[in-house]
C-alpha cells in the first residue's frame, strides 16, 4: 500500500523539503492570538490523547505545560499593568514547543542512542529503542521531554518527522491562522526573524527580541542555537523559559574530575593508615 | 548579536509563569539513590582493600576477602536496582548499543559493567576450590586490581550523573558535589570493612579502617558545606529550605552521616575495651545509614525543586550556570 499524499509544501509554496538541510520553527509570539489550533492539530496528527483534567484557574491556559502527550502548549500571560513603564494592560501569548536544540542536551544524555538528529537537523526519540531510563528528562533545560507512565518511553515533538519525509510542513505550522508559527529552512527563518525584529523596533515595539538564535538569550552555555526559536516581548521567565540555559554535559569533567581527585586524596591517606605503621 | 540591534533584557525580578514548573524532574526513586549508595560502598571497599593488601597483604587478608564479597553483592544488587528502575526494563541491554562520552549514564554503565565483571572473578578466587592453584590465585589478584580501579570509578562517576543535568539543585556545584560523592563513598566503604573486621574479631585492623572512615567523613562534611554555600550564592537553596521535610532530611543526614560516626570513633578511642568496640561499631553503622540518607536526600531535594521554578531560573541567569571554580 502506498501513502503518497501530495507533497503540499512544494505544490503550494514552491519549496521542497529536502533531507540534508536544517529546518526549524520561528514562533513569532507577537502574532499569536491564543487560539490553540496548534495544540489541537498536533494532537490530531500525532494521535496523542487529551489530558486536561480541570481548569487551571490561573488564566486561559488550561494545558499548563508540555508533556509526553502534549507537544505544543500555548502559554498565556496577562499583564494588567502592562510592560514596564507602560500602563496599558497586555496579553502575551506563546506557543511553546521542543526547541530541537543544537547541540541537544537530551540527545547528549541518552545512553541508548534512542534520541538522534535527523536529516532535517531535528531531534527525535526512536520509540523502538528507548528503554525509559528517564535520563533525558532532567537533562532538558526547557522541561520538554518526559517519560510516559503508560508505555514507559520518552516522548516529545518530532518536528513532524513523518510529515517532513512526505514533503509536508509540520501540522502546527500548517494550521496556525496568523503564521505565528513559521516552518522553514533555518537560515531563511533566522534572516526573516531578524528583519521582523527590526521592523517591530521601528514601529516602537522596542521590547521585541529573539530567543534561541545564535548569540541571543536561550542560545547560551554551549547551546549554539535552538532550531525552534522565538520572538519574545518580555523576560524569558515570563514565558516559562530560562534566560541562560547551559549544556549539562559541560559539568561532567568538573564533577567527575573533582570526585576522582578527592577519591585519590583519600586513597593516599588510606594507604598510609592501612599499612598499620609498617614500612 | 550581529544582525539584530543589541537588546538588553531588563533585570529578572523573580517572576515565574504562574509558579508552574519550568523543568521536568526524573522519575527516579529510592532504587537509584540506593544504587548510588550500594555500588559506591562496594566500589570504595574494593579500592581500599586493594590498596591495603598492597601495603599489608598478611594483616588485611580477611579484609580483602570481605571486600571481594561486598563487591560481588554490591554489583549484583546495584545492577538489579538499576534495571528495575527503567520504565521499560526488558530493554535494559539497549544501554550497550552505544558508548556516549557526553552521557554519564552511558559511560557509567561500562564502568559499572567492568566493576561487576572483575568483582565476580575476584570473589570466585576466594572460593574454596581455588586453594593453591596458582593461575587462579593470580587471576584473582588481577581481577582485584581491575575491580579496585573500576570501583573508584563507580564511587565517583555518579557525581557527574547528577551534576550533568539541568536540575538546579544537582547542577549548581559540580566540583564540590564531586568531593562529597567521593567522601561519602570512601566513608561508607571503610565503615563496611571496619564492621566486617570487628565482627570477625580483628580489632586492630578494624581500627585502621575506622581511621579512614573518620577522615573521609571529615572530607564529605567539608564538601557538603561548600555545596551548600554555592547553592546559596546561586539562589538555588532558599526555595528548598522552605520545605520542612527537606530541611529535616538534610539535618538528619548531617547528624547521622557526619557527627555520629566521628563521635562513635572518638568514644571508641577514649573508652577502649568492650565499650569502645561497641561505640566504634555504632559509629560505622551510622556512617552507612547516614550515607544512604544523604544519597536519598539529594535525590529528593532535586525532585522538590520542581515546586520552585525560581531556583532553576536563578541558576540559569547569565554567568551563574557557567560554573567556575566550585
Ligand atoms: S528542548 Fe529539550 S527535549 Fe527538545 S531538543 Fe532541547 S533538550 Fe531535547
Ligand atoms: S528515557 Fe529513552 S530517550 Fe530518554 S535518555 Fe532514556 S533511553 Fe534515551
Amino acid at each position: 500500500m502506498s501513502f503518497d499524499l501530495p507533497r503540499t509544501r512544494e505544490s503550494v509554496q514552491g519549496d521542497a523539503i529536502e533531507p540534508g538541510r536544517a529546518y526549524g520553527f520561528f514562533t513569532d509570539t507577537t502574532l499569536c492570538i491564543g487560539c490553540k489550533a496548534c495544540e489541537v492539530a498536533c494532537k490530531e496528527w500525532n494521535q496523542l490523547p487529551a489530558e486536561q483534567e480541570a481548569m487551571s484557574g490561573m488564566s486561559y491556559d488550561n494545558t499548563r505545560e508540555l508533556s509526553a502527550t502534549t507537544w505544543r502548549h500555548v502559554a498565556f500571560v496577562e499583564q494588567m499593568d502592562g510592560a514596564a513603564g507602560n500602563a496599558d494592560p497586555r496579553w502575551l501569548m506563546m506557543s511553546d514547543v521542543c526547541k530541537h536544540c543544537d547541540p541537544a542536551p537530551c540527545l547528549e544524555a541518552c545512553p541508548t542512542g534512542a534520541i538522534f538528529r535527523t536529516e532535517f537537523d531535528s531531534v527525535v526519540v526512536q520509540q523502538d529503542v528507548c528503554n525509559g531510563c528517564g535520563y533525558c528528562v532532567p537533562a532538558c533545560p526547557f522541561g520538554v521531554v518526559d517519560v510516559d507512565e503508560v508505555d514507559g518511553k520518552a516522548h516529545k515533538c518530532t518536528l513532524c518527522y513523518d510529515r517532513l519525509k512526505g514533503g509536508r510542513e509540520p501540522a502546527c505550522a500548517q494550521v496556525c491562522p496568523t503564521d505565528s508559527i513559521q516552518f522553514g529552512p533555518l537560515d531563511e527563518l533566522i534572516d526573516r526573524a531578524h528583519e521582523r525584529t527590526r521592523a517591530l523596533h521601528d514601529r516602537g515595539e522596542t521590547d521585541a527580541y529573539l530567543y534561541g538564535v545564535p548569540d541571543s538569550p536561550g542560545a547560551t552555555g554551549g547551546i549554539e542555537k535552538l532550531n525552534a526559536f522565538f520572538l519574545l516581548c518580555d523576560r524569558p521567565e515570563i514565558y516559562n523559559l530560562p534566560a541562560a540555559p547551559t549544556l549539562p554535559s559541560r559539568r561532567i569533567a568538573p564533577a567527575f574530575g573533582a570526585s576522582l581527585a578527592a577519591f585519590a586524596g583519600l586513597a593516599i591517606a588510606a594507604a598510609a593508615l592501612l599499612g598499620g605503621g609498617r614500612r | 548579536m550581529t544582525r539584530q540591534d543589541r537588546h538588553t533584557l531588563r533585570d529578572w525580578r523573580g517572576e515565574t509563569y504562574y509558579g508552574q514548573q519550568a523543568l521536568k524532574y526524573p522519575h527516579w526513586d529510592w532504587k537509584v539513590s540506593g544504587y548510588i549508595a550500594v555500588a559506591g560502598t562496594a566500589g570504595a571497599a574494593q579500592a581500599l582493600a586493594t590498596l591495603g593488601s598492597l601495603r599489608d597483604p598478611e594483616g588485611l587478608r580477611a579484609a580483602r576477602r570481605g571486600a571481594r564479597l561486598m563487591a560481588l553483592a554490591g554489583s549484583t544488587a546495584g545492577a538489579a536496582m538499576l534495571i528495575a528502575d527503567l520504565k521499560t526494563p526488558q530493554r535494559f541491554h539497549n544501554m550497550l548499543r552505544i558508548l556516549r562520552p557526553t552521557s554519564p549514564m552511558s559511560f557509567g554503565t561500562y564502568i559499572f559493567g567492568a566493576f561487576g565483571g572483575a568483582s565476580l572473578f575476584s570473589a570466585f578466587a576466594e572460593g574454596p576450590a581455588v586453594g593453591r592453584r596458582h593461575l587462579l590465585r593470580w587471576l584473582g589478584k588481577a581481577a582485584q586490581l581491575v575491580s579496585g580501579f573500576s570501583g573508584a570509578g563507580v564511587a565517583t562517576y555518579t557525581a557527574a550523573l547528577v551534576s550533568a543535568t539541568s536540575n538546579p539543585y544537582w547542577a549548581a556545584a559540580p566540583r564540590s558535589l564531586g568531593g562529597q560523592f567521593a567522601g561519602v563513598a570512601v566513608a561508607m566503604g571503610a565503615a563496611a570493612l571496619a564492621l566486617w573486621e570487628r565482627l570477625g574479631g580483628r580489632d586492630a585492623t578494624a581500627r585502621r579502617f575506622e581511621k579512614v572512615a573518620a577522615i573521609a567523613t571529615l572530607a564529605h562534611v567539608g564538601a557538603s558545606t561548600a555545596v551548600n554555600k554555592r547553592l546559596k550564592e546561586c539562589g538555588v537553596s532558599q526555595p528548598i529550605e522552605h520545605s520542612k521535610p527537606q530541611r529535616r532530611l538534610k539535618a538528619s543526614s548531617l547528624i547521622i552521616a557526619g557527627a555520629a560516626p566521628l563521635v562513635g570513633y572518638a568514644l571508641s578511642a577514649a573508652l577502649g575495651g568492650r565499650a569502645g568496640r561497641n561505640a566504634a561499631m555504632a559509629g560505622s553503622c551510622a556512617a552507612l545509614a547516614g550515607g544512604m540518607l544523604m544519597r536519598h536526600g539529594l535525590l529528593e531535594a532535586g525532585k522538590a525543586a520542581r515546586e520552585q521554578p525560581e531556583s532553576g531560573f536563578a541558576l540559569a541567569q547569565p554567568m551563574k550556570g557557567d560554573d567556575d571554580g566550585h
